[in-house]
């Protein structure tokens, strides 16, 4: 976090407040729904002029991204945070202690982190790349969004399709449900369409897995529950057939997959259990997602062949190993947002000086017409194709001539705008501002 | 053309094959956004050395083309290059190649060794050794379709066994697939394996009064591996409603092709009358037809 001193003029500015830095109970308050998102942006271009400004607020930050092509017209954060206070009805000075202050290189790096899912509470998490886009897409919507801010939404948009795609960051699931479907459950079957999903008891979990379950093609599904009445309601909302638990011997011989989360002190399918069914299965394999704690069966059933069982632990401790593949692969992903940092900045330095070279360009195309003016009149005899291989030489000549400094321009640009060079330039082809 | 045609060794293909092969390796090591194309591209570009490799050699062949032991490990090798590369298209993600291409590499590898002498045979013989030729190309790929999908399943199951998550870029097909496909390969190299007995047994009888004895290393070692296979295939039949069943059958298949591997490792080396020529007709008019080593 690097906060901006009062004063400095910059033409990139924002203010952020995240998971990292503003408490939960803050975080709530300072919250944008869309709604107020759009009146927020309407009430910014009546109120900064001349400014562009983007505001992304999810569940975890709330981020206003100001630019302005002229330094002049330079946002400055104290405004910002001020007007963000405004918007939301509170005290500037809350706001000012808890929310980072950034500018220029500083607020591109953090935008494409931001956008690659690198400053995420779930490192590597790809729900924010939409959110990226959603606020982008409001800015442009309200007007408040130009060339400046597209630039850089859209730099970083490329930023984060680079990270998911050179590294492995977003690939590893870490949520307990989406490894046990994903990284398990597929890895055992081919399809969902064609099994018999069991959920037995009514656990949180279960609904969530079952989420995935659905996402992967899951219809048949059961549940069973000791309560009757919660079975019948849960399998109500989640479109699912309640079934009895007094028939579990008979649900599990159907099952292919079986979601436990119960509330039981001791298991719901003991061994002796399963090994009286078994012979019934037919050889069919069966994937026990284990999700209750205690657990709901005894874990010598996973020896048994065709049993795939896997418990809490087991998913949680695959959730851990995917969670390390995540940062290990941090510095790469760093690498590219530095990569596409330094691009972004060159570019947006080299844009200050197209009206010099324009001038420059100008200037010259207007002395060598005056010139090849002159040479023709000198030269009546010479035919129309000579004429014109003529002025393709003194505009190759111009080009040549104009391409070092163009060069020298655009490698000066890396490392900040080329005051020095536009201004030496200005002095000795006696250019105007 | 006729110059750039004749210069295609198997070295090309071979290598095309071997770098294809690095590439799928390369998954376990790093990631890489450009390794797919390189890889499919030298997949494909060796298999179409391949096929212009023997093509060149059906147009240029004297006798009848491609009926060589030569051929035929060359044909077997193309087959599977075809599978892989097609594998490779439709799932890209899938590391089939670092199974798959060690076969067809061992293939081309065999046809270097073996000989590139036609199997001569009198023309009344020609269809039945083209007919056993065939059946034994087919069993000789399904067999070594099924050992791929059998290793797969082993690995996948002890990574799930392991409760591993996959590896990045390293992701297996299911096992329910795997299963599918090792049974199905298991039934057809069985059934084919017969089928490629038993003509070779027809193949005999026309061929008589010269023709290859009972006793001759080849047919027993053939007979022992179609002895094995159609077992192999019963009791992974047998096995199917059992829970280890799959299981069973992953091992069954990855067995049979290290008994198939053996046996032409041994043809390789030993002598034998198969695929000699019958006297009377050899001197008749000897032509060359499609067979097996």
């Amino acid at each position: 976090m690097t906060s901006a001193a009062a004063g400095i003029r910059t033409s990139l500015a924002l203010v952020s407040g995240t998971h990292r830095t503003v408490p939960l109970e803050l975080r709530e308050r300072l919250a944008f729904s869309a709604e107020q998102a759009a009146t927020a942006l309407a009430a910014f271009r009546e109120r900064f002029p001349g400014l562009e400004g983007v505001l992304l607020s999810t569940c975890n930050r709330v981020e206003l991204y100001a630019a302005a092509e002229n330094e002049a017209l330079a946002p400055q954060p104290d405004e910002l945070v001020a007007f963000l206070a405004e918007c939301r009805g509170l005290d500037a000075s809350l706001l000012s202690g808890v929310l980072a202050q950034q500018a220029d290189e500083a607020v591109v790096r953090h935008l494409f982190s931001v956008a690659a899912g690198l400053d995420s509470m779930v490192l590597g998490e790809p729900q924010i790349l939409g959110q990226v886009k959603t606020a982008w897409s409001l800015g442009r919507a309200i007007g408040t969004s130009g060339p400046l801010t597209g630039g850089m939404f859209q730099a970083a948009l490329r930023t984060a399709k680079r990270v998911a795609t050179e590294t492995s960051i977003a690939r590893e699931r870490t949520s307990i449900p989406s490894v046990a479907v994903a990284d398990f459950a597929a890895g055992v079957f081919e399809r969902f369409d064609d099994k018999r999903i069991l959920l037995v008891g009514a656990g949180k979990m279960a609904a969530e897995t079952l989420r995935y379950l659905r996402a992967a093609g899951a219809r048949d599904v059961t549940i069973v529950n000791r309560t009757v009445s919660r079975a019948v309601e849960l399998a109500a909302r989640l479109g699912a057939r309640p079934g009895s638990f007094a028939e579990l011997a008979a649900e599990l011989v159907a099952a292919d997959l079986v979601v436990s989360t119960t509330g039981a002190t001791e298991p719901v399918v003991p061994l002796s259990l399963y090994e009286r069914i078994e012979r019934q299965r037919e050889g069919r394999p069966l994937v026990v997602l284990d999700l209750a704690v205690p657990r709901d069966f005894d874990p010598a059933i996973g020896a048994r062949p065709g049993v795939w069982l896997y418990s809490v632990d087991d998913l949680a401790a695959a959730c851990d190993t995917n969670r390390q593949s995540r940062t290990r692969e941090m510095p790469a992903a760093l690498a590219i947002v530095e990569e596409e940092t330094l691009r972004f900045m060159t570019d947006m330095h080299h844009r200050t000086t197209a009206p010099i070279i324009e001038q420059l360009k100008a200037g010259w195309s207007e002395t060598g017409e005056a010139e090849l003016e002159r040479l023709f009149r000198r030269l009546p005899d010479l035919a129309v194709s000579e004429r014109a291989e003529i002025r393709q030489a003194f505009e190759r000549y111009a080009a040549k001539l104009l391409h070092p400094p163009l060069v020298s321009l655009r490698s000066e640009s890396q490392s900040g705008p080329p005051h020095g060079l536009l201004d030496a330039l200005k002095r000795l082809f006696q250019l105007g501002e | 053309m006729t110059e750039f045609l004749s210069g295609i060794s198997i070295v090309c293909f071979a290598a095309s094959y071997a770098v294809a092969l690095g590439c799928e390796a390369s998954r376990l090591v790093f990631r890489s956004g450009v390794r797919g194309i390189v890889m499919v591209g030298f997949a494909a570009a060796g298999l179409f050395a391949h096929t212009l490799f023997l093509g060149w050699r059906a147009v240029n062949d004297s006798t009848v083309p491609l009926s060589s032991p030569f051929d035929w490990y060359l044909l077997a090798a193309w087959l599977l290059a075809a599978g892989y590369l097609w594998l490779a298209l439709a799932n890209p993600r899938t590391p089939v190649g670092l199974f798959l291409l060690p076969v067809v590499l061992a293939l081309v590898g065999a046809a270097a060794l073996a000989s590139r002498q036609p199997f001569l045979q009198s023309p009344a013989s020609q269809a039945w050794a083209r007919i056993h030729g065939s059946f034994n190309l087919v069993f000789s790929v399904s067999v070594s379709l099924g050992a791929v999908a059998g290793a797969m399943w082993l690995i996948q199951a002890g990574r799930l066994a392991r409760k591993q998550p996959p590896l990045v870029g390293f992701r297996m097909p299911s096992l329910e697939r795997l299963t599918a496909v090792t049974h199905r390969a298991l039934g057809i190299a069985a059934w084919t394996a017969v089928a490629g007995f038993v003509s070779g047994i027809v193949l005999n009888a026309v061929k008589l009064p010269e023709s290859v004895p009972w006793s001759d290393p080849v047919v027993l070692r053939m007979g022992l591996v179609v002895a094995w296979l159609v077992m192999a295939d019963g009791v992974a039949i047998a096995m199917r409603r059992r829970p280890a069943g799959d299981r069973v059958a992953a091992w069954l298949s990855v067995v049979s092709l290290a008994v198939l591997a053996g046996s032409l490792a041994l043809g390789l080396f030993a002598p034998s009358r198969h695929g000699m020529p019958s006297a009377p007709a050899a001197r008749e008019e000897p032509h060359a037809v499609e067979a097996s080593p």
